[in-house]
């Protein structure tokens, strides 16, 4: 297929799954622990807040201060996990890279929690300790991965499971230092929790998801080209190391960003770019910019889950995306 | 000869195996036949304690270990402290119960320090969720009372029990006339006013509440307020931020200090617009006074009265 048709084909796509997810983002914010009058708040919605439409000032506030950007949070979230692990996968040329998996969540998880222990009241401070524990992960990871026969796939899920049970141990021995009130909010922001994050984190969230995707999506040819091995990509005019670096930088940043702000949600990395490939082929240039926006939908419908299913009470966002995510994955092993 | 034994072949592993394990199980069953009596059980009597366990215990009991702080400090205000022989490192009330030896913290306590202790009875809240470690203790013989109080009816009670095994009616007798006329004294001060209406934040990120199970929701309304998540199931529910703001609160009670120190001192961003926010009535209250069933929870009640009904409280 010409450049040009498959620029065509990706702007079509691209443009019919984000007006899914703007759908998907009006409709979810109609649902929560509280009613809202429907026709109101979609008019008050449309209006990006300008008009009232009839809504008390409660129940605008919670549309708009409390719902809504809960619900931005996950947009950028499976957006930023969907996409690392979407380029994981075709950079490590591994169905089964996932940012979760390869324990790079659990190195921004150590980070986000020196922030949080030491440097508390630094807001900033979360994000980029999140940011540098993930990129020390995956180069870890990586590192591990590598053999004398260069790094199988096997080597890799390898490599990633022993960084994960060893940063979870790492998890494990902090929490114990803390004190056990504050250990019952860690549990709960480990299995990935989208209710609390301030105004600053999410729009940093949302852009670096953005910017991630956009920076990401622009490799996308030499990420396709990788997949054939890092070798024949090379012969082809593939500069494998300034691609990988800006993979694992790019990838380390919408990991650390949203674990930062949200914990760890698990599967999103890996079901999302694989629906997208069985669905829409494997050229990134088409897999990557559609897993951003599925991966959007797919959390901000499982927070929507997670904030009604028992409400007023709520369930961390994690434990849904593994329900749906794990039987999904089974059954996408399996048909294939 | 050491060779052959050492070469084990395959089909003589299994028997070998079998073997040992009835070599060990055998070492076992006489080392607890050759262990003399620990204790003359003869002047035991069965109790049945608040989770509805039947224990059997010595009267009085002389030597025990508390797993909670309010536990403790129920056992030092009936001056029994003497027989105190372990405690958590959440127990920090009185000053001197940090004397005491430590077994760990509440949620972690060894097992192995508690049996060394070798106390007659081990007191355990049912707020710290130690059911395993309970059968533990047991199975080596060393009886556990489970305390479990939803309200504070309950807390008095629980201390009534503790005095009955610790042979100290008397002082409990006095502690709870004097606990029960400031309970009294208080309730007849807010009764004529109109109830609060409170949002409890027990943390603000994640935000969690109290539940109709938590004694807080007692508490607040002997104190004239009444818990905007009383009818939420469970004890301490992580709660919707917009539920808690369309509850509207007139009142958000923030349990901070003590222990916690300055943690939870601020309300939840979504909570900045209820009208307790918008005027003012954000009052932060000693977490040990809330969150320890015992004797300084009158101490609790007396604050958040004061907190919520100001008028009625000033001389």
């Amino acid at each position: 297929m010409s450049a040009r048709a498959t620029f065509k084909r990706t702007s079509l796509i691209c443009a019919g799954l984000f007006v899914a997810l703007v759908i998907v983002i009006v409709l979810m914010s109609l649902l929560g622990s509280e009613k809202l009058p429907a026709q109101s708040a979609v008019c008050a919605l449309l209006s990006f807040g300008k008009q009232s439409c009839g809504l008390t000032s409660d129940q605008s506030a919670i549309l708009f201060d409390i719902r809504l950007p809960r619900i931005l949070l996950g947009a950028a979230v499976g957006a930023s996990l969907a996409v690392a692990g979407a380029s994981y996968q075709s950079l490590l040329r591994n169905p089964l890279a996932e940012p979760y998996l390869l324990g790079i969540s659990n190195g921004a998880a150590v980070g986000t929690m020196v922030a949080l222990v030491f440097l508390g009241a630094n807001e900033w401070s979360r994000p980029l300790l999140a940011f540098i524990g993930a990129l020390l992960a995956t180069l870890l990871v990586y590192r591990l991965a590598q053999g004398r026969t260069g790094a199988s796939p096997e080597r890799l899920i390898l490599a990633g499971v022993i960084v994960t049970t060893f940063l979870s141990s790492a998890i494990v021995f902090v929490t114990t230092l803390m004190d056990a009130t504050r250990i019952r909010s860690f549990t709960f922001w480990l299995l990935g929790d989208l209710s609390g994050t301030t105004s600053k984190l999410l729009w940093l969230a949302l852009f670096i998801a953005i910017a991630g995707t956009i920076v990401l999506t622009a490799h996308a040819r030499s990420l396709n080209l990788l997949m054939l091995g890092e070798r024949d990509a090379f012969d082809l005019g593939v500069e494998v190391s300034r691609v990988r670096l800006v993979v694992f930088v790019v990838a380390s940043l919408l990991v650390g960003s949203s674990v930062a702000s949200s914990g760890s949600v698990g599967y999103v990395g890996l079901v999302v770019p694989h629906l997208m490939r069985l669905s829409l082929g494997s050229d990134n240039r088409i897999t990557v910019p559609a897993a951003a926006i599925c991966g959007a939908i797919f959390v901000v419908v499982a927070d929507t889950l997670a904030r009604t299913l028992i409400a007023p009470r709520e369930l961390p966002v994690g434990a849904i995306t593994a329900l749906i995510g794990a039987p999904l994955f089974v059954y996408l092993l399996r048909r294939n | 000869m050491v060779k052959t034994h050492l070469q084990l072949n395959k089909s003589s592993a299994p028997g070998l195996a079998l073997a040992l394990v009835i070599g060990i199980a055998l070492l076992l069953a006489s080392c607890s036949r050759s262990r003399p009596p620990a204790i003359d059980t003869s002047n035991f009597s069965r109790v049945t304690d608040e989770a509805g366990r039947t224990i059997s215990l010595p009267h009085p009991v002389t030597k025990f270990v508390s797993l909670a702080p309010n536990l403790t400090e129920i056992v030092f205000a009936l001056n029994a402290g003497d027989g105190l022989v372990g405690r958590t490192t959440y127990c920090n009330y009185p000053a001197a119960a940090q004397r005491v030896e430590t077994v760990g913290d509440t949620l972690k306590p060894s097992i192995e320090r508690i049996l060394a202790l070798k106390p007659q009875v081990v007191f355990v809240s049912t707020a710290s969720q130690l059911e395993a470690f309970t059968s533990q203790l047991e199975a080596h013989q060393i009886a556990v009372y489970v305390t479990d109080s939803h309200d504070l009816e309950g807390v008095f009670r629980s201390m009534r029990r503790i005095a009955e095994l610790l042979g100290k009616q008397a002082e409990a007798e006095a502690l709870l006339h004097q606990l029960d006329a400031r309970v009294k004294a208080v309730e007849e001060k807010v009764a004529a006013r109109p109830p609060v209406r409170v949002f409890y934040q027990v943390s603000d990120e994640p935000l969690y509440t109290i539940g109709r199970d938590a004694f807080i929701t007692d508490l607040l309304k002997r104190a004239g307020g009444i818990s905007v998540t009383a009818d939420v199931p469970g004890a301490w529910p992580k709660f919707s931020a917009e539920s808690a703001l369309a509850a509207r609160p007139e009142a958000i009670i923030l349990p901070t200090g003590g222990s916690m120190g300055n943690a939870n001192s601020n309300i939840a961003a979504a909570l900045k617009r209820s009208p307790a926010a918008l005027h003012g009535r954000i009052y932060k209250i000693n977490d040990d006074h809330l969150s320890r069933p015992g004797p300084r929870s009158v101490d609790g009640l007396e604050e958040l009265a004061r907190a919520l009904h100001p008028e009625v409280f000033e001389n």
